[in-house]
């Protein structure tokens, strides 16, 4: 721990914290780029799947809505560095996903609203 | 024989933005209201989601989200002297026929119209004498300013997510946005859209030519955004389908994801689709209407729904249809220039050139509806002088793309074969090459130019179809030929390759799509001699009868019609919350 300590005062603000373990907070503000499409109630889809309960999740897995071949045939579980790697960047991540999403480029600001969508899943699991 | 339902507080006929709108806001002064749609519903989930969407076959050339033209259309001709005939496919125009109406599948273009065309003739009689207006040219002051509209404008802008740069916040020109606008209290709720390639190229040409460009506003949310209503909005993705499609990542202003969702969970509120409203009632006493005859498609049943209040919230042209089929209102007569139903019917006109740039890679399967950038100094610029040029009204130049179709969009040189292996040959060479640069004009009313009903070709329900007879006068070629002027001017000074050049339209026709801006037959006015509506637009024969949208407007500016449709519904709204429901009766005296 004593490795960080000579960063400069400066440094060691709100985002410097909150990218060890993300801000929630900070996260719920970003989540307004997906809202739009996903739903954050369970069993409720918009254009896009529900993101309630997404962490552990296999890729394609809720019956109700329906994914791309592409998500579908992933193989993917979405833990954090999963989601990560995704939102970072959807369309290199999984080819040929139907996501209408540029990407979030910022590893920041993954990790908050990463941080968010754990909290949420958290606070409203069964 | 029609089943009499129970009485309702109000009818909307058509649930598009201003059926939409007043959903809403009368539900939540707890009205109960009773919205009857033609269409069906659809909803961004189920038919707007990718890939479902980029369908051009199902959007375009079927029409999906537009009026089904063998079950009632119109019949057209050019002039009184001709016969009309039915348009048995939509061309020119395209009228939605869905919940959430046109506004599924319009670009999102909205526009402040100014008192330039509200006070359009006292002002050019002001200041080029009373013989400048020809004398078949029937336009009128709309009886309403730009200043009593304002605040409804932002009402609008900011509930569908208009994304734009201001150019003049309370009289104060800002760098940036458009210097001839009217002044408005604050800055739009989005920055504008990323400009395109062709828009950046368009806008440097503009302004080497000493015009004002700036970027066009549009309801395409350049950010995520939550509106005032607390509706979501994605970020336009610059998919390239806005223009004929639903909106793929819920970035587009529409009432499907605004106001028909909040109307829809209030419950005061239903909505019946697959409804088509035959006539509107009128009372006993010939001063109110009493409800509407309306048929489920369906099954062919046959209704009568009464109601407090009705609001004719269709398409423009099936608004004036409805009046002229109910005998509300004196039918107008272009002969004895008597009457005002299906008076001042406007379109627009306009003039494009394309560019092509060998070596430029425009990629136009990228563009959101609004991406391309505009300027205005042949339009709201009262300081541009038409009396050297003779005529009224102006035109807007646009550099850009909206919905380049990758079937549909296939720019080649003029000159090109239209088939066959030299056409293949130059479409694939021309394609990443291309841009355009269009005029939109303004149309002004004239005298013969107008809607009745038609002698000879009748509906799917036995009855008249609309006949529009219209088209373009002396006014619309001088502008026209002047537009063409000035959009060749700043094509060539660009330097491309090759050049189609802009020509002037002469006449109309009703084949090629052109522009769904159609306006006039019911219009505002400041007495029941020459309008059918006061400026609430309440019907100065039954006063619990409101017909909303661009069918009010007098005559056709330059600009989209949505921005003023969307605050005049506002408008209305305010007028029977606040006004109508405590005293019913005239809101203006006759």
């Amino acid at each position: 721990m004593g490795a960080i300590a000579w960063i400069p005062a400066m440094l060691v603000g709100a985002v410097g914290v909150a990218h060890a373990g993300g801000d929630p907070a900070r996260g719920e503000k970003l989540y307004e780029d997906c809202v739009a499409c996903h739903p954050i109630e369970r069993s409720v889809h918009g254009i896009g799947p529900t993101l309630y309960g997404i962490l552990g999740r296999k890729a394609g897995e809720m019956a109700d809505y329906r994914y791309s071949r592409a998500l579908r045939d992933s193989g993917i579980t979405w833990t954090v560095e999963a989601l990560d790697t995704f939102i970072a960047e959807p369309q290199a991540s999984v080819p040929a996903n139907r996501m209408p999403y540029a990407g979030m480029p910022d590893a920041a600001d993954r990790a908050d609203l990463i941080a968010y969508l754990k909290k949420v899943s958290k606070s409203s699991a069964p | 024989m029609a089943t009499k339902l129970k009485e309702v507080d109000a009818i909307i006929v058509g649930l598009g933005w201003t059926g939409g709108i007043l959903a809403k806001e009368l539900t939540e002064a707890g009205l109960k209201v009773v919205a009857l749609e033609r269409g069906a519903i659809r909803s961004p989930e189920k038919d707007f989601a990718v890939p479902i969407v980029r369908d051009e076959l199902r959007f375009v050339v079927r029409h999906d989200l537009m009026q089904n033209t063998t079950r009632d259309t119109l019949t057209i001709r050019n002039n009184p002297s001709q016969n009309a005939l039915p348009m048995r496919r939509l061309g020119s125009f395209l009228p939605g026929e869905v919940v959430g109406g046109s506004a599924v599948h319009w670009s999102g273009h909205t526009w402040r119209w100014t008192d330039l065309e509200f006070k359009v003739r006292s002002m050019y009689e002001e200041r080029y004498g009373k013989n400048f207006i020809p004398a078949d040219m029937t336009v009128q002051d709309w009886g309403i300013t730009y200043a009593e509209l304002e605040p409804y404008y932002d009402k609008f802008e900011y509930i569908a997510a208009v994304s734009g740069k201001a150019g003049n916040i309370n009289g104060q020109i800002l760098p940036g946005g458009n210097p001839f606008e009217a002044p408005r209290a604050r800055e739009y709720p989005l920055p504008p859209l990323t400009p395109i390639l062709a828009s950046e190229m368009f806008t440097r040409a503009a302004k080497n030519n000493g015009y004002h460009p700036f970027p066009r506003p549009a309801a395409n949310a350049s950010r995520a955004y939550t509106n005032p209503d607390g509706s979501k909005f994605g970020a336009c993705q610059y998919c390239g389908y806005c223009q004929r499609f639903g909106c793929e990542a819920n970035a587009k202003g529409s009432p499907l994801i605004t106001v028909i969702p909040i109307a829809m969970r209030n419950p005061n509120f239903e909505l019946r689709t697959y409804s088509w409203v035959t006539k509107v009632l009128k009372a006993s006493d010939g001063k109110r209407v009493s409800g509407v005859a309306y048929t489920n498609l369906l099954n062919g049943e046959e209704f009568e729904q009464p109601a407090g209040l009705v609001l004719l919230c269709a398409y423009a042209i099936n608004n004036v249809h409805l009046m002229l089929l109910s005998g509300i209102g004196e039918p107008y007569d272009p002969v004895a220039q008597k009457g005002v139903i299906g008076k001042n019917y406007c379109y627009q006109t306009g003039a494009g050139a394309t560019l092509f740039f060998e070596g430029r890679h425009f990629n136009p399967f990228m563009s959101a509806g609004g991406s391309n950038a505009t300027i205005d100094d042949f339009n709201i610029n009262w300081d541009f002088d038409r009396g050297k040029h003779g005529f009224v009204g102006g035109y807007n130049v646009a550099g850009g793309f909206n919905t380049a179709l990758p079937i549909g969009y296939r720019p080649v040189p003029r000159g090109t074969p239209q088939w066959g292996k030299a056409w293949k040959a130059a479409t694939a060479k021309w394609y990443q090459t291309a841009m355009n640069i269009g005029a939109s004009g303004s149309v002004m009313a004239n005298r013969y130019n107008y809607y009745d009903l038609d002698p000879t070709y009748r509906n799917a329900f036995g009855q008249p179809l609309m006949r529009m007879t219209f088209d373009y006068k002396e006014n619309e070629h001088k502008m026209g030929r002047h537009a063409a002027q000035v959009v060749n001017d700043i094509a060539k000074s660009m330097n491309p390759t090759r050049l189609n050049e802009a020509t002037v339209r002469t006449q109309w026709t009703v084949v090629p799509y052109q522009s769904t801006h159609n306006t006039g037959g019911t219009i505002m006015g400041t007495n029941p001699r020459d309008s059918a509506l006061n400026k609430y637009l309440q019907s100065w024969d039954c006063h619990n009868l409101f017909v909303v949208g661009a069918n009010v407007f007098p005559h056709n500016a330059s600009y989209n019609p949505t921005g003023p449709v969307g605050a005049l519904a506002y408008r209305t709204a305010d007028a029977i919350k606040n006004r109508y429901l405590k005293d019913p009766g005239p809101l203006v005296p006759a």
